[in-house]
């Protein structure tokens, strides 16, 4: 984790806790989880299961497929397509990827 | 069995952008049973998501062509169409009484049952495959942009690299809210501006909408650090972006034109354009062909957005790419169409008529002529080389597809058999496009003669937990799945 690239442009937005890779975090509501994640300053959310090279989300409309995370025990979902909800948990990095 | 195969609807809608909306609004009016499959948590599509849920400040740096779409969606949430969003649908087969769609709702599976389908589902960006895309840290401008609408979210700097309309937009909505655009590098061929001079001649019949383009183009130049005629992008970092090598053409060619720069950068965004996504329409077996103009293919379209398939229709960007008001109009168009099938009202040919002049008269507009000729990729972009990344889901290169296709594989289906590539959970979106335009420059022949990737159930990825709930009224068609 380094610091994030993005920053919200509003500063009001109610906060709603998630449960990252085992950590406590907030993140504004409405989120996906991949703003959730760029905004938490995950650069880096999987492993590519073929090459073992990093990747990140990447088009954020669900046609790529390099934002799949595991959220709440179900491996493989793309973080682009869901919001957050309080106390989701997250996990990136997941064994058995596609 | 569920409740979901029992009811058969007079017409399944899938997506919820503007032609989506447009299409159910005319069809619930007419009377028809309507569902809206939408696989976004909000109705609005790409072009208009989030939109009502948005901050002030959100809107105001969006701009006016994004707050535009309230009106629209407003009829469509008070209309009678069955809407329901978050839902993947992962595949569409004939049925005894129309078709079968089956899709995943929160995890469970879904299936629903309809006589008429349209598919409003969308464009998605055209791939832009130069070396080191897959880096963390590239992403499309698109992303860029629904995270602006939906998260409100900023890079704190970025540089933006491609060619085309919404390329220009986000540098323009970045600008008004702040943010840093290191380098906006266009990699627009000097050779499109010649080719759409006879466009731009026409434009002079509506000159307030042909200087506001020109006005928008000027101001991100002047505005901007702005880098014309990049070619070669190349994206530097070992496991992020650190930053980007570039060539800018010079005047002359030959190996000494071009000088190369390198920018530093932990961001990058990349626009070239936009293509419809067919998937569906190629899972469904809808006739498609290449489409010079725009430089891909799209699904074969008849009068009211018919397609070859009996009982499907396409409208708005999965047509076509048009952008959010034709794609308005279309999808008015079609839902009109589907509801005329059913009683042959004088009203309601007469609104059909008018509705499809008008369209016709949007899609001959010289400005759609002018983008389509001015934003065409640029060889180095649609013909990846090397070890450049074509297929990210198997990690497979421009050379090693290259290498296959000159030995003589017969087209992109073979070729996925010896390379993978198309095989991944992206089931070819990303690299479907690339691998025709390799096999077509590998084996010199018209990129219209390469058959694209079959298309194969799940569209999406489902678990084997997931199938097995699926109703058993689903699982006795045809195919047996």
């Amino acid at each position: 984790m380094t610091d994030s690239l993005f920053s919200s442009l509003l500063t009001d937005t109610p906060l709603v806790p998630v449960n990252v890779n085992g950590e406590m975090c907030h993140v504004p509501d409405g989120y996906t989880v991949a703003a959730s994640l760029l905004y938490l300053g995950h650069r880096i959310t999987r492993q590519h299961p073929v090459s073992d090279e990093p990747r990140a989300p990447y088009c954020h409309m669900g046609v790529c497929f390099e934002c799949l995370v595991s959220i709440d025990g179900q491996d493989n979902q793309r973080a682009c397509l869901q919001k957050v909800i309080p106390h989701m948990s997250i996990q990136t990095f997941t064994q058995g990827a596609l | 069995m569920t409740e979901d195969t029992a009811a058969v609807y007079d017409y399944l809608v899938i997506g919820a952008g503007p032609a989506g909306m447009a299409a159910s609004i005319e069809a619930s009016k007419a009377g028809l049973k309507v569902l809206v499959l939408d696989q976004e948590a909000t109705a609005g599509g790409q072009i208009y998501r989030n939109l009502g849920q948005t901050h002030p400040q959100q809107e105001n740096v969006l701009g006016r062509d994004y707050v535009a779409g309230k009106p629209l969606l407003a009829e469509f949430m008070a209309c009678q169409a069955e809407y329901r969003p978050g839902v993947q649908v992962w595949h569409i087969e004939a049925h005894a009484k129309g078709f079968l769609v089956a899709a995943l709702e929160s995890g469970k599976s879904v299936t629903f049952v309809t006589s008429d389908l349209l598919l409003a589902n969308g464009a998605m960006e055209r791939p832009m495959a130069i070396a080191g895309w897959q880096k963390p840290g590239v992403m499309t401008a698109g992303a860029g942009q629904i995270l602006l609408k939906t998260s409100a979210l900023l890079p704190k700097q970025v540089v933006l690299a491609g060619s085309g309309p919404l390329l220009l937009l986000l540098a323009q909505q970045y600008r008004a809210a702040g943010v840093t655009i290191l380098a906006m590098l266009d990699t627009t061929p000097l050779v499109n501006y010649w080719r759409a001079i006879p466009w731009m001649l026409a434009g002079i019949t509506t000159p307030k909408q042909l200087l506001k383009g020109i006005w928008l183009t000027l101001v991100q130049r002047f505005k901007t650090p702005y880098v014309s005629n990049v070619s070669h992008i190349e994206i530097l970092g070992k496991d992020k972006v650190n930053g980007v090598r570039y060539t800018v053409a010079g005047p002359l060619t030959g190996p000494k034109a071009g000088r190369v720069h390198e920018l530093h950068c932990d961001l990058v965004m990349l626009h070239q354009g936009l293509i419809p996504q067919l998937q569906m329409a190629r899972l469904l077996g809808c006739e498609q062909h290449w489409h010079d103009a725009k430089q891909c293919w799209q699904t074969r379209m008849f009068e009211g957005g018919k397609t070859s398939v009996s009982g499907v229709q396409v409208a708005g960007d999965n047509g076509a790419i048009g952008g959010a008001d034709l794609a308005r109009l279309e999808g008015r168009i079609a839902g009109l169409t589907r509801a005329l099938k059913n009683e042959t009202g004088a009203s309601l040919s007469t609104r059909f008529e008018g509705l499809w002049l008008k369209s016709k008269v949007k899609q001959q507009h010289w400005a759609r002529g002018l983008v389509d000729q001015l934003y065409q990729p640029a060889p180095w972009v649609s013909n990846p080389a090397g070890d450049t990344i074509v297929c990210r889901c198997e990690q497979v290169s421009a050379d090693q597809v290259t290498a296959i296709a000159k030995a003589g594989c017969t087209g992109v289906n073979q070729l996925k058999t010896f390379t993978r590539a198309g095989m991944g959970a992206c089931q070819g979106r990303q690299c479907g496009l690339n691998l025709c335009h390799l096999v077509a420059q590998a084996q010199d022949r018209p990129i219209a003669t390469v058959e694209p990737l079959t298309l194969r159930p799940p569209l999406s990825p489902i678990t084997l937990g997931q199938l097995a709930q699926m109703p058993s009224q689903a699982t006795d068609s045809q195919t047996g799945i």
